[in-house]
């Protein structure tokens, strides 16, 4: 948990320390302050990243108008500057307004660990849509006998296609709005909503969480997953549904009722 | 007016990338634009074969890279067109000899000097797919009409996509009109209702093809070739021509009824 700039304020210190060795503290602080802030002025009007620090950690973000290049350039030396205040931190990496390729998104973890062991565990591509680089998504605690978690509901919503070798993972339910391809997997602790073809894997209820169900305009997938249970779709083709087709635990079993 | 640089990419082997790069380089050529093809699969190069320069290589890709030569040294002209040019791969190297930065300078050079520059991209989705796509700005996806193929599709779409490349284009390539007919292969609705990408064109199946890589004469060369006459509306489409969608014959009757159960 990284310290936030609130917490060494000077105004914090002042019933603390002794008057002689709190003006000293403070001119220090100051001059410290007053060097970083004359670095970041004279990159540029604005910083090809503002670190922003909150009570959760340590959140980068990359200006939209600023260009690669800048963006690990002024890393590379706000990282030397400060090594030890960032060393071994965990960041998050928002990427809203500034969209960058996934090779460019590696180049920059790999040179944020190099310089100062710093792990980007989370890189934020939409107000919905975020990936872990460490592996999946923590599972939330086991639901209380009630229901589930009242801060997991909100839905993660997908707005494009899923292709094949997409993998979305989603604390909650998870919404997509388009196709799931062949070799895509949407993993939802909570149901899964296709609004399209259903061809890919769906795992809802990945926590255990047997009423979960699976959703989608039409349901053709390779593999359907239900809290622990596991479905193939039977031989042969069969019809187009009319409107929807959803997919249930009902007797221990996987049914998809089409409607 | 720099050129356009276009990558011929699929995931899938075997499914017609070489066929179509030589088959549209030529096309262009013939229509008096300047074009170069670059060979990227190092280690299985084909593009030479196919299009009967191979006893004609001094230097490759790999050589240009490493500065052992000048671009033009490894540029083979066609031996019948004067602005078809092509830059063969190495046969004895490996594919991670060059990395996409160096592709992407080489691309560059010759896009200022090209109208067109047409990576032939090696199947499979590693290092060698990473090379051949850095240069490019557009793409075109070449699948055949069957399941693997089109999974194959999908994905290099969605890494085409992920990579920011501008333009993604589909070719479906060896389709069968019979059997499309018959219900017996997908139709080009559902090939594109799945990858959801701009069709360019669909070449049919053709026996020609074999014949003209073993001769080292691209199809298009033979004025009689359905698949030929293919690649030609194909490269009209490229420059911006609106020709109107091939027949595929899914509209027969067996292939309807055949739709309408299954569907």
């Amino acid at each position: 948990m990284v310290s936030s700039w609130g917490e060494t304020s000077p105004e914090g210190r002042l019933e603390s320390i002794d008057l002689i060795a709190h003006l000293i503290v403070f001119s220090a602080f100051f001059g410290l302050f007053q060097a970083q802030w004359a670095n970041v002025m004279s990159l540029a009007e604005t910083p090809p990243v503002k670190v922003k620090a909150d009570r959760n950690g340590i959140t980068l973000v990359p200006d939209p108008a600023a260009t690669f290049e800048a963006i690990t350039a002024f890393m590379d030396e706000r990282l030397a500057q400060s090594r030890d205040f960032f060393h071994e931190t965990q960041m998050v990496l928002d990427l809203r307004t500034r969209p960058m390729r996934t090779d460019e998104i590696s180049a920059l973890c790999e040179k944020l660990y190099e310089k100062s062991k710093v792990k980007v565990v989370e890189v934020r591509l939409s107000d919905d849509l975020s990936f872990s680089v460490e592996g999946d998504l923590r599972k939330p605690s086991a639901p209380k006998s009630g229901g589930r978690e009242p801060e997991n509901s909100a839905p993660l919503i997908v707005r494009n296609t899923c292709r094949s070798g997409v993998r979305i993972v989603s604390p909650s339910d998870c919404v997509v709005l388009g196709d799931v391809n062949p070799g895509a997997e949407i993993i939802a602790q909570g149901d899964v909503v296709v609004f399209g073809t259903l061809r890919g894997l769906a795992h809802a209820g990945a926590g255990g969480e047997r009423t979960a169900r699976i959703w989608a305009l039409s349901i053709r997938p390779n593999q359907i997953r239900i809290a622990d249970l596991v479905a193939v779709p039977p031989r042969g083709e069969k019809p187009a549904p009319n409107r929807y087709e959803v997919a249930e635990i009902q007797n221990d079993v996987i049914q998809v009722i089409t409607i | 007016m720099a050129g356009k640089t276009i990558v011929v990419t699929s995931g899938k082997g075997g499914v017609g990338k070489t066929t179509t790069v030589a088959n549209l380089g030529t096309t262009l050529a013939k229509n008096k634009y300047s074009v170069v093809m670059i060979d990227t699969d190092i280690g299985l190069r084909n593009l030479d074969v196919v299009m009967g320069l191979e006893n004609r290589i001094v230097y490759n890709l790999v050589d240009i890279i490493e500065g052992k030569c000048r671009k033009e040294q490894a540029m083979i002209r066609d031996r019948k067109l004067p602005n078809l040019f092509m830059i063969p791969a190495a046969q004895t190297r490996e594919k991670n000899s060059i990395n996409p930065e160096q592709m992407k300078e080489l691309c560059s050079s010759l896009a200022a000097e090209f109208d067109y520059v047409m990576i032939d991209c090696p199947a499979g989705i590693e290092q060698g797919f990473k090379n051949a796509i850095a240069g490019a700005d557009n793409a075109l996806v070449v699948t055949t009409p069957e399941v693997s193929a089109i999974r194959d599709a999908d994905r290099v779409i969605g890494l085409l996509e992920a990579a920011m490349l501008k333009h993604i284009s589909l070719i479906i390539n060896r389709l069968n009109v019979k059997m499309v007919k018959k219900g017996d292969m997908m139709s080009t609705e559902d090939i594109i209702s799945l990858l959801s990408v701009p069709l360019l064109g669909v070449v049919p199946e053709s026996d020609e093809v074999v014949v003209s890589t073993n001769r080292g004469v691209p199809l298009v060369h033979d004025r009689g070739s359905k698949a030929g006459a293919a690649f030609r509306r194909i490269a009209a489409r490229l420059n911006g021509e609106n020709l109107p969608p091939e027949e595929d014959g899914s509209h027969g009757f067996f292939g309807r009824m055949k739709r309408l159960i299954w569907n």
